[in-house]
């Protein structure tokens, strides 16, 4: 179950990401509920597997928004990395980034059950 | 949308919002963020934002946008707002995390950013309304002009307003009302400009006073005219009651200050804001000077005056080329001889309309009078009557001076000399043979320089008859100074002298007056031979009217004039309905009791009538005898009922007469088939006012018989088609309506 505590836990930034919801709690937490949805949905890794960066670049900067509202500390270090290795497609360590963030998605995801 | 009386405001609505977002956590936030203060829309592309701005802009406050939009990307959705001069004052607030897009966004006219991630909902909720509060003080600036005397809005604001109001209230019912002063001229004359103004700022006050608290907004849109716009009620006597008060001076006396309104209610929104006021305005005007019934809403009837209206004035430019107005010519008599002598003739115009008919000059002429078309109207009458005068002189070898009108709005024009000098030259006449009538009112306003052009006209040698005198602008002393030949009493002036208390010392007055002055007197407007003994007693010397015949097109005016018999009335029984009467000579052409027509007038105006378009509709009163037994005074007040009843439904097109004591005939004219079902709903609710018991009288049943004229075969007559069909109702004995 996810509550204001496990996700302090988890290191995000709960009181930003709180003031952003004008402070209801129950609005914040139902929000990334359908944050961590879209990260384990797999879009992104079907796009890097096909190499269309465009597409992954599409995804990632989504994704950054919502997690960067959320301030899900955690996650949104790899996922602004990401983002800005696909807006410029600079050759880069996909993969490895991909994994860091799903790892962290993974501890959420983990902490929601 | 709030719906009660007080949120009738613009300040107390939700602004709304138009978020363009695609990421759904994002929308959640911000509509957290917001909502409790705003209403919101959200598209989640860029094509779907550009529909509902364009659908919906006129009430979006903000638009939020998002750079990053699937399909067209949120900067080309800033480029076509802003590029877009309908939608351009649109402030969008652009959502971003790129701070190079900031610029870009800058130059294509963004009024605002907002950072991403967001900051906390209340620094997003301050920039929304800082940017609301910019953009709508713009607007406002640029409106806001109130009235200087009064502190009300000035018209245009007000207009502005009223249309915010509307798009903020869609389905709420809504008066447009405007008010007017009676006579508020003769205040500023009488007691002097500052207290004329302290009249305007006290009404100003209590009006507003009276109704912004129930949500409605108030201007002055001219000088003496008040418009308010607010919310359906029903309290308007009681507001005019409020407006209505004395003011009091040592030196000039008391007076009272009596406003007259017109209440456009329930408002119909597909019509612009101006049009609405014109309803209200022309509801205002029919009571204009009426102190004991100040009040008129706008109905039905007027709007078909008003359907009417336009569709005479988008008629007219054709109606010219085509020669659809006709001149009519009515005879002038010199009665200061032993016979009366014909001595000219009054131009008239009548409108031979294609589709409509003959149309009454009573309706035409004030609305051209209104928007100028009158100018080339009278240019055109003054041409015909012209190659007439001229057309008589060279086959009759006859020199008939004819009258014509010269309009307010003529004497302005520079070319006026000119335009009647080219006449008088091409047609070879006399300057006298053309007389020049000009209007009485026409003297009043900015009169030196009327005066002036006047008398240039008289020393070339024009004959000047002033027109309507007595209907009340001029005072006797201008008299002195006026340039002019004759005096035409108004035709009001003489019903007036004539009516049930005969009184004609004041008539006797003016005819003296005239004559002091050395002016000829013309009576127009003259029925009855005891009114032609009684004027040419008082020293009257030219009498026009149907005493000696009605205006008459220019052949049968010819025949008229080479005919041997021209001192008696025309006969008017030719059509053989009314069989003469041996009292054919009685008093007027009105009826004693309901002041309608009478059945001599019937026959005339039947006759006159166009055929082709026309509708006879006899309404008989049932059991009129049982009524008669209840007394005269109570049958008297049962018949004015019906007339009042009668008057009200029908159009001042019409013509009700009555023809016997218990017979009404009306002679629905300018019938088309598009109006014609609006007879048999007529007589309905007529039927229907009529059996609601009034005062002391019961109810009362009409048997109806109606006929069109385009069923009646040729060489038939409509009105025994409808007598034929009311006797069919009378034979089953039931009271309501038969059509032939």
């Amino acid at each position: 179950m996810l509550t204001v505590e496990t996700l302090k836990e988890f290191g995000a930034d709960v009181e930003t990401g709180l003031a952003r919801c004008a402070g209801n709690e129950g609005l914040y937490l139902r929000l990334v509920n359908i944050c961590v949805q879209e990260l384990t949905a797999n879009e992104m890794e079907a796009a890097l597997s096909a190499n269309d960066l465009e597409k992954a670049f599409e995804i990632a900067h989504r994704l950054k928004g919502g997690v960067s509202n959320l301030a899900l500390t955690p996650i949104e270090t790899p996922v602004c990395e990401l983002t800005e290795l696909l807006r410029h497609q600079t050759p880069g360590d996909y993969d490895a980034l991909y994994a860091q963030l799903m790892q962290k998605t993974k501890e959420l995801e983990e902490l929601a059950q | 949308m709030a719906k009660d009386k007080t949120s009738f405001r613009i300040t107390e609505e939700k602004r709304r919002i138009l978020i363009i977002e695609d990421e759904i956590i994002n929308q959640e936030m911000l509509k957290e963020s917001i909502a409790d203060h705003y209403d919101i829309i959200i598209a989640q592309t860029g094509e779907e934002a550009l529909d509902i701005v364009h659908e919906e802009h006129e009430t979006i406050s903000v638009v939020l946008l998002d750079l990053y939009l699937p399909g067209i990307k949120g900067i080309d959705v800033l480029k076509k707002i802003k590029g877009d001069p309908i939608y351009a004052h649109l402030p969008v607030i652009v959502m971003t995390s790129d701070y190079e897009a900031e610029v870009e966004c800058l130059t294509y006219g963004a009024i605002d950013f907002i950072s991403k991630p967001y900051p906390p909902s209340e620094v997003i909720l301050a920039r929304i309304l800082r940017t609301v509060e910019l953009s709508e003080n713009r607007d406002t600036i640029h409106w806001a002009e109130r009235d200087h005397l009064t502190g009300l809005y000035n018209k245009e604001f007000f207009y502005h307003y009223a249309m915010q109001l509307d798009l903020y209230h869609k389905g709420m019912e809504t008066d447009a009302v405007v008010i007017d002063v009676n006579h508020f001229h003769t205040v500023n004359d009488r007691y002097g400009k500052t207290r004329g103004d302290e009249v305007l700022k006290h009404i100003a006050e209590s009006l507003h006073e009276l109704v912004t608290e129930d949500g409605g907004i108030v201007c002055r849109s001219e000088a003496d005219t008040f418009m308010l716009y607010c919310p359906h009620r029903t309290d308007y006597e009681a507001i005019l009651q409020e407006l209505t008060f004395t003011i009091e001076d040592e030196e000039a006396g008391e007076s009272h200050i009596w406003v007259r309104m017109g209440v456009y209610a329930a408002v119909d929104k597909a019509l612009d804001i101006e049009f609405r006021f014109d309803r209200a305005k022309m509801a205002a005007d029919t009571v204009k000077g009426n102190l004991t019934n100040p009040i008129a809403y706008y109905d039905e009837s007027m709007h078909d005056a008003e359907v009417l209206a336009e569709q005479l004035i988008a008629d007219f430019h054709t109606a010219i080329r085509e020669k659809q107005f006709v001149v009519y010519y009515q005879p002038k008599y010199n009665v200061q001889q032993a016979e009366p002598v014909l001595t000219s003739a009054e131009a008239l115009v009548r409108w031979k309309h294609p589709k409509l008919g003959m149309v009454n000059p009573g309706v035409f002429i004030p609305l051209f009078e209104d928007n100028g078309l009158i100018q080339e109207l009278d240019h055109y009458v003054w041409s015909e009557a012209a190659a007439q005068i001229h057309d008589w002189k060279e086959r009759l070898q006859l020199s008939i001076p004819v009258s014509v009108n010269i309009s307010r709005v003529d004497l302005y024009g520079p070319e006026l000399v000119d335009n009647l000098l080219k006449l008088i030259r091409i047609n070879r006449l006399e300057m006298e043979e053309l007389i020049l009538e000009i209007t009485e009112s026409a003297y009043t306003e900015n009169s030196k320089m009327i005066v002036k052009k006047v008398e240039h006209l008289r020393q070339l040698g024009f004959k000047i008859e002033m027109d309507d005198f007595g209907s009340g602008y001029s005072s006797l002393s201008m008299l002195s100074t006026m340039p002019i030949d004759a005096l035409k009493l108004d035709m009001q002036f003489i019903r007036g002298a004539f009516n049930v208390r005969k009184d004609t010392r004041l008539l006797d007055i003016m005819i003296k007056l005239a004559d002091a002055f050395e002016l000829i007197t013309i009576a127009e407007g003259v029925e009855t031979a005891e009114q032609v003994f009684t004027l040419k007693q008082l020293g009257c010397d030219v009498i026009q009217g149907y005493y000696f015949s009605r205006p008459l097109p220019a052949d049968e005016f010819e025949k008229y004039i080479t005919s041997q018999n021209i001192m008696r009335p025309v006969q008017r029984n030719e059509n053989g309905r009314i069989a003469p009467r041996d009292d054919y000579s009685y008093n007027a052409l009105h009826d004693e009791v309901t002041g309608l027509y009478n059945y001599s007038a019937f026959d005339v105006l039947f006759r006159d009538a166009d055929q082709e378009h026309l509708a006879i509709l006899i309404a008989d009163v049932d059991d009129y005898d049982s009524i008669k037994q209840k007394g005269k005074a109570y049958a008297d007040k049962l018949i004015c009922h019906v007339a009042q009843v009668l008057k009200a439904n029908f159009r001042s097109v019409d013509y009700i007469c009555r023809l016997t004591e218990n017979e009404f005939v009306v002679i629905v004219t300018h019938v088309t088939k598009a109006n014609k079902e609006t007879v048999f709903s007529k007589i309905d609710k007529i039927n229907r006012s009529l059996k609601t018991p009034w005062e002391d009288i019961q109810p009362v049943d009409l048997t109806v018989g109606i006929a069109f004229s385009d069923r009646t075969k040729p060489g038939s007559d409509v009105f025994k088609d409808a007598d034929t069909a009311l006797q069919r109702m009378k034979e089953i004995k039931n009271s309501g309506y038969s059509v032939f």
